[in-house]
């Protein structure tokens, strides 16, 4: 599509969606033009939307085809770059259409919480470095993470006695050598010490950041997999520097175990060259794969007690109470869920550092 | 018909849970057998099944991240 049209477009949208008080007048007016206009059909290639053309003049079909402009938008690179100077109008279609979702109730798919929009829009150049919600929210628990240490460490370091605050502090505190010692122990005894602070801090961000999103309208960072991802590689990349640092080339012999006959070593190597590799993604896949599965399926749960509250019918409103229970009990599963994935996420990465540190020196439970 | 063969692919990866439902069940049962053999060991063979259940809850979200996939993705 040419990119005076796309601009016609937007201009049009935009003086349409400056008017939302008379909301079902505009909704014929955008489309009567999109209409006249020819557009209809060029919005309908670009959007590779086939049934646009012949389709009733309403608000949900509006409200669709905002909805793909906004992912399309978010989908391409290559959009930011053509249309530069219409990202004001699609930040507005993108408002308009989250807007109308929400006042459509029940609409929306359920991973429509897991939306990244910009706050802040900043841009450098063609790359765009916005303050999204994520990071604000990412500010936000580092925020409170911060405060919570502060407050109990002033003045010299809490008291001997210690208050609910501070026992809560000394728990997560004492919480993590625990595993470490388990784990990375291992015959010299030495390597714990060392590590104790990264892992720590580790488990201390999906301890706090996973719970955070079950805060209402909050966002659950741990829900993208590019977060999670990024944290897993990052941590499978240390752990191979500390394995290649603490024993040089030798550290390849993590693949295959002493005592094995010579015949099935190409098989073994494979065999544990794969496991180790696979688990850079793995842990960040479980810790994603939880936390989205987990928030999905409240929002599955909760829209469907919604639904059923408003159908003006006496069985569906007492009925009502199964799906609401299930809900509640669910938030506590996934609060759960949230405080024993950093768990495991934690003891994961003891494993897979204990693999490295100490080859295949003491004999613990491998994931 | 891409829709209709979608949402049979994304049924056809909850499967998976069948093999999930046995690993939690495997798990819990392991569980409930030693701590009736040893009771003494009930706090820290709870620690480890609390992980072990953990684990497996984990690949039956693979199958719902495959189910996720399938049915939002292509």
């Amino acid at each position: 599509m040419e990119i005076p049209m796309i601009e016609q477009l937007f201009r049009r949208l935009n003086i349409y969606l400056s008017h939302p008080d008379q909301e079902p007048e505009w909704v014929r007016y955008v489309y009567n033009d999109l209409r006249d206009q020819d557009l209809m059909a060029r919005l309908q290639y670009f959007l590779k939307d086939e049934e646009m053309e012949d389709c009733e003049f309403n608000l949900p079909r509006l409200r669709e085809i905002f909805f793909n402009l906004t992912r399309e938008q978010r989908k391409s690179p290559f959009y930011h770059l053509v249309f530069p100077d219409q990202m004001d109008y699609l930040q507005e279609i993108a408002r308009m259409s989250a807007e109308m979702r929400i006042k459509d109730g029940n609409g929306g798919s359920p991973l429509e919480q897991f939306s990244i929009h910009p706050l802040i829009l900043m841009k450098i150049g063609n790359f765009y470095f916005s303050f999204t919600n994520p990071s604000l929210s990412m500010l936000l628990t580092l925020g409170l993470v911060l405060l919570l240490l502060f407050f109990v460490t002033k003045k010299g370091g809490g008291k001997s006695v210690p208050n609910a605050w501070q026992s809560l502090v000394e728990l997560i505190h004492d919480f993590v050598p625990n595993p470490v010692n388990e784990q990375i122990g291992g015959l010299s005894g030495n390597v714990k010490q060392k590590f104790s602070p990264c892992i720590s801090v580790t488990f201390t961000f999906s301890l706090f950041r996973n719970p955070q999103g079950m805060i209402p309208f909050s966002f659950t960072v741990t829900s993208h997999f590019l977060i999670t991802l990024a944290l897993s590689f990052s941590i499978f990349i240390g752990i191979t520097i500390v394995g290649f640092q603490r024993h040089g080339l030798h550290f390849f012999s993590f693949s295959l175990p002493a005592g094995v006959p010579l015949p099935l070593a190409p098989f073994l190597v494979l065999l544990e060259l794969i496991p180790h590799c696979f688990r850079a993604l793995s842990s960040g896949i479980r810790l994603f794969a939880n936390m989205m599965a987990g928030h999905s399926s409240v929002k599955i749960l909760s829209g469907s007690a919604w639904t059923m509250l408003f159908m003006n019918n006496l069985f569906y409103f007492i009925g009502d109470l199964g799906p609401l229970f299930i809900v509640l009990a669910l938030t506590g599963l996934e609060l759960g869920v949230a405080i024993s994935q950093a768990h495991v996420s934690t003891i994961s990465i003891c494993i897979y550092l204990n693999d490295a540190t100490n080859l295949h020196q003491n004999e613990s439970f491998h994931n | 018909m891409l829709e209709g063969a979608k949402s049979i692919g994304a049924g056809a990866a909850t499967i998976a849970l069948a093999g999930a439902a046995v690993g939690i069940g495997n798990v819990f049962s392991s569980l409930i057998h030693s701590v009736a053999r040893n009771p003494s060991l009930a706090k820290q063979s709870f620690g480890y099944a609390i992980l072990g259940f953990a684990l497996t809850e984990a690949i039956a979200l693979f199958a719902l991240m495959m189910a996720f996939l399938i049915s939002f993705v292509f």
